[in-house]
């Protein structure tokens, strides 16, 4: 035998022979032992347990986990889950029956011709131990198809009803593109899901086929947050996947539970938000408002919008077909991915560039006869008998383009560019939800290198007042008149915080500024000017919208879609795509402003009719729900239901008992005013 | 001048030297294992076999260190490390990471270390010093009170690994101290003492164990009576190896192992993956892989040429004979289930270095035999 040295050693090797003697003696015992053992299992005893093997299936079944919540501000539920069951096969259970038991489910419940298909091919592709891994046939199948399938579940061996949360989108269309939607994971992109996965470090098991993962909006921005953590649980089959009596797995083997998802926190307050949404009478449009304050979003209506919760099921290839073929383009996130001409709005960043580069001085005035003239080219007002002598004040209150044309016709297109692209214009305002769109500041080199025959001095004229081809978001907008509010670009944010489900806070998003206005006081004080007019003189374009107790500053503006012909049409005489946008900016109070909301009514003619009553009864809301708000928190919440002191009779219409509590508010600012 | 082609001329003796037959099992134990490990963690979804494979080739590298150097140079630094380990072990304790209710891992970076494993490579070592200091001096065997010393060089870091908890660790810690003591001179009386001590320890140790540890030890003595509950390893874990029959069901294709009916099944149960797969010609491949292994070690031991050397081989293969055997025991119900890992079959990064570190010193000790 090898094992023991067969070269002659000293005297220490002689010392150790002996005991090695022993040693080998006891090695060769155990290996033997081991062996015989080995021997016996797996040859004498392999038909009997190879038996057991085959009637003891572990089947592991999945504890899905539900997707976290989306609050809004006061932690009202936008978006959560509700249970759902849907139907699986295992493959190896159903063994040669298979083809038969789907074609006992279509007709049980009642599956459309593609799920059929889908299952078949599923059915098909399954190899070996993949056999053992069930497959999704019907999501979210109806109570009356579960009963059914109850009664049935003898004659069909493989078939499983999975308990599976759903998403569930309580106010549909609303808010659709920020939330987005979610569904199913394809074969093709697991892969990839899970790669990404397993760099992130997250608690998150991988992606399995018919998972749901966010597509767009909110949903997939923050998927890694919201996703939970999946559970096990672990019983015992017979060959034929059936749950045996009995217990069979070891407890701590048996069930893992799952860990929901994290809840998102948004700064939206959904009473403004449905609101708006009913006040805002648009086709297509967008609403937002922002705290002036934060750069948080308040409110964020963007129309028309598919429903989330039909595009978070197996939704059919016709419905799809449908919302794609939409003139109106739902899928398309409107307040960041779409652009429009700013029309009269974009006079502020020209009276900025003007004041600023020293064309025009606080106090210029320019007589308005009711066009300009270059060339021999002519260019409108939109008075056609002409403003008079006006001044900054009245010529952006009244909106009268001559005073800009002239403006622009001075300075060129480089100039206002360049204080649109101060203001944050043509860049993206880093509202990270969603892929946004940079809009267009046009300078004489994107004319040079886009238009036939380059840069013409007309273009100038053109920009100066919001047309031509400058275009703008609806969120880049708000991030301007935000800016011309507080002096601060915000980066606009609309979630706040990222809590667990216990409520505690994980992650906190805090205020972030892009920037800041550097202006000479008196240019920014000229502008404002401006503004306030436009809403509080009798010549403003938004007078008739004043508010008697709060001051607010705006601009109107009519974006034209299409060149203005000889005559002027009304809007119901122009078909609908070619109807003028109309927008709405303000913030407000004007002395210290705390909301800034921006509205686009597309293709609805002009500014102050169409897009400024809903951003008027917005601002009205904010402050009459802030009011309400604080008098709750300062009263004990015992006496919560008790009225406030001021209140006078229990309100009988809504109007009558929200006026005096914003009256109470408004005069307290007046008077700091002055 | 003459020093130098001396110098190569013993280099050259010692590579002539090397026991090539022992890194042949080494590597076919390693290649059996990374493509074993690949098979059982295609459910767990991560492909923890690159992972070992990584490991494996560390190990390799640093094997390959421990034997450039004498191991005689190892004598003083064997304490060194000793209280290194030691100082990691109470660290573990005082802010290890808990996995399964266990205190095992602390974090170095992104590994996790696990102390433990160094310990057996620490006690081995430091035994081995203290027996050539001592068996040079003594003259006659040792009596009860020689064996204080090495009692508590072994019993000291058990002592920490069980409170982690780690049974199955402390175990092997022990099962290699009480081996290497046994290869040290010692009277019969004593030893006949010693045994009677160990047999009246365990009856005093019994009701301080865990209660799963206490479950373990009946359901082992009685392996039907709770089939379900804590004989639940065992027995799915003998229907995993017995299934597998005498070709077993070939390479991803056990059902017990991929419907995961065994837990842990890529570290201290990979055996039944193997065996499940393999069958038993499989098996029988692996065993005589391990005793080709083992039988060399003691062969290495046996050949040394000085104590340390001969005690360090002792250790070593006291190491893998017993981890291999309480493992593979385990798996097949011949002994009680305790966490210990299958050498360079079971996953884990510090188990693959510990056992790497010991062939280390295997091979230098093989590799120094004739050299003065």
């Amino acid at each position: 035998m090898s094992i023991l040295p067969t070269t002659t050693g000293g005297a220490v090797q002689r010392e150790f022979r002996p005991r090695l003697a022993w040693a080998t003696i006891v090695v060769v015992a155990v290996f033997l032992t081991l062996l015989a053992r080995l021997f016996q299992l797996q040859i004498i005893r392999g038909d009997e347990l190879k038996g057991k093997a085959d009637e003891n299936y572990v089947k592991e079944l999945r504890v899905p986990a539900d997707r976290g919540q989306i609050l809004d501000r006061n932690h009202q539920v936008l978006v959560d889950s509700r249970p759902s069951f849907n139907v699986t096969l295992t493959p190896f259970y159903c063994g040669k029956q298979c083809g038969e038991i789907v074609a006992r489910l279509a007709s049980l419940l009642s599956l459309a011709p593609e799920e059929v298909e889908r299952a078949t091919s599923q059915l098909t592709g399954a190899r070996k131990l993949e056999r053992f891994r069930p497959f999704t046939v019907k999501v979210d199948v109806k109570r009356e198809e579960l009963d059914v399938l109850e009664a049935n579940a003898m004659d069909l061996p493989g078939v499983d009803v999975q308990p599976m949360p759903h998403r569930s989108y309580r106010y549909g269309a609303m808010g659709g593109h920020l939330i987005g939607y979610t569904n199913e994971v394809g074969p093709d992109e697991l892969r990839r899901l899970n790669d990404e996965l397993a760099h992130g470090g997250r608690p998150q098991g991988p992606y399995l086929l018919g998972d749901y993962t966010g597509r767009s909006g909110l949903e997939k921005r923050f998927e890694r947050e919201l996703r939970g953590v999946d559970g096990k649980r672990r019983i015992a089959v017979d060959a034929k996947g059936r749950e045996k009596e009995g217990e069979f797995i070891a407890d701590e083997n048996r069930f893992v539970p799952a860990r929901p998802g994290r809840n998102l926190v948004l700064s939206l307050d959904w009473r403004l938000q449905t609101l708006a949404e009913k006040s805002f009478p648009a086709v297509a449009g967008v609403v937002l408002a922002m705290d002036a304050k934060t750069g948080f979003l308040l409110a964020l209506v963007d129309r028309p919008a598919p429903d989330p919760n039909k595009m978070s099921g197996r939704i059919s290839a016709a419905e799809l077909a449908k919302i794609h073929d939409d003139p109106l383009q739902p899928e398309l996130f409107r307040a960041i991915q779409q652009h429009y001409h700013p029309g009269s709005t974009f006079k502020a960043v020209t009276s900025i560039a003007a004041l600023e580069e020293g064309f025009y001085r606080p106090d210029t005035v320019v007589n308005c006869p009711g066009h300009f003239n270059m060339g021999s080219a002519r260019w409108r007002c939109d008075k056609e008998a002409g403003h008079g002598a006006v001044d900054f004040t009245h010529a952006l209150g009244a909106s009268c383009d001559v005073f800009y044309y002239q403006a622009g016709a001075q300075m060129g297109a480089d100039l206002i560019a360049k204080w649109g692209r101060k203001l944050g214009l043509g860049a993206p305002t880093g509202f990270d939800v969603g892929g946004e769109v940079p809009g267009v500041i046009p300078d004489v080199a994107w004319h040079d290198a886009r238009i036939p025959g380059g840069y013409q001095k007309g273009m100038a004229v053109n920009l100066a007042i919001g047309q031509g081809d400058v275009n703008v978001t609806p969120m880049q907008q708000l991030v301007l008149y935000g800016a011309l509010a507080t002096g601060i670009i915000w980066k606009p944010q609309v979630v706040r915080r990222v809590e667990d489900v216990d409520g505690k806070v994980l992650q906190e998003f805090a205020p972030q500024e892009r920037g800041r206005l550097d202006l000479k006081p008196s240019t920014r004080e000229t502008v404002l000017k401006g503004l306030l007019a436009a809403v509080n003189q009798p010549y403003g374009t938004a007078y008739y919208l004043r508010l008697p107790d709060l001051q607010m500053a705006g601009k109107t503006g009519t974006a034209q879609v299409v060149k203005m012909g000889a005559r002027r049409l009304r809007a119901d005489q122009v078909a609908y795509f070619e109807r003028d946008h109309a927008w709405f900016a303000v913030f407000a109070p004007a002395e210290d402003p705390q909301i800034v909301v921006v509205v686009l009514n597309e293709h609805s003619g002009f500014g102050s009719t169409n897009a400024a009553p809903t951003a008027v009864e917005l601002v009205k809301a904010y402050f009459r729900l802030k009011a309400k708000d604080e008098a709750e928190r300062a009263a004990p919440a015992g006496e919560a239901p008790v009225a406030p002191p001021r209140a006078s009779p229990p309100p009988a219409t809504p109007g009558r008992g929200e006026r005096p509590r914003l009256g109470a508010l408004a005069p307290r600012r007046v008077e700091d005013r002055g | 001048m003459a020093d130098v082609s001396l110098t190569a001329a013993t280099e050259r003796r010692r590579l002539d030297l090397f026991p090539w037959h022992v890194a042949v099992a080494v590597v076919l134990i390693c290649l059996l294992g990374v493509w074993n490990l690949a098979s059982a963690s295609r459910s767990a979804h991560s492909p923890v076999w690159m992972a070992q494979a990584w490991f494996m080739a560390a190990g390799a590298v640093l094997a390959l260190l421990v034997t450039l150097f004498d191991h005689r140079n190892y004598q003083r630094l064997a304490w060194v490390f000793y209280a290194l380990v030691l100082l990691l072990l109470v660290l573990v304790l005082v802010k290890g990471r808990v996995v399964m209710g266990a205190r095992r891992w602390i974090g170095v970076g992104s590994l996790n270390l696990q102390p433990s494993e160094l310990a057996k490579i620490a006690v081995i070592m430091a035994l081995a010093s203290w027996f050539n200091f001592d068996e040079e001096r003594r003259k006659t065997p040792r009596g009860l009170m020689g064996m204080v010393i090495p009692l508590g060089i072994t019993f000291l870091p058990a002592a920490l690994i069980l409170r982690q908890p780690d049974l199955g660790t402390a175990l092997v810690v022990v099962a290699i101290g009480g081996t290497m003591l046994l290869f040290s001179r010692i009277r019969w009386r004593t030893l006949g003492l010693i045994a009677a001590f160990a047999a009246a320890g365990a009856m005093f140790a019994y009701p301080h164990l865990k209660p799963y540890q206490k479950k373990r030890v009946e359901s082992f003595l009685d392996p039907e009576g709770d089939a379900l509950g804590a004989g639940y390893h065992a027995m799915q874990s003998k229907i995993a190896v017995g299934s597998g029959q005498g070709l077993g069901k070939g390479w991803g294709q056990g059902t017990q192992t991929m419907l995961s009916f065994l837990p842990e099944q890529h570290t201290d149960f990979i055996f039944s993956v193997w065996a499940e797969e393999h069958g038993f010609v499989g098996s029988l491949l692996l065993l005589a892989l391990y005793f080709w292994l083992v039988a060399a070690a003691v062969d290495i031991a046996g050949n040394a040429r000085d104590r340390f050397g001969h005690f360090l081989a002792v250790g070593v293969t006291a190491l893998l004979f017993w981890q291999m055997t309480i493992n593979i025991g385990m798996v097949t119900g011949v002994l009680p289930v305790v966490g210990v890992t299958l050498p360079l079959m079971s996953y884990g990064g510090s188990s693959v270095i510990s056992v790497f570190l010991g062939l280390g010193l295997l091979l230098n000790v093989a590799m120094r035999r004739f050299v003065n």
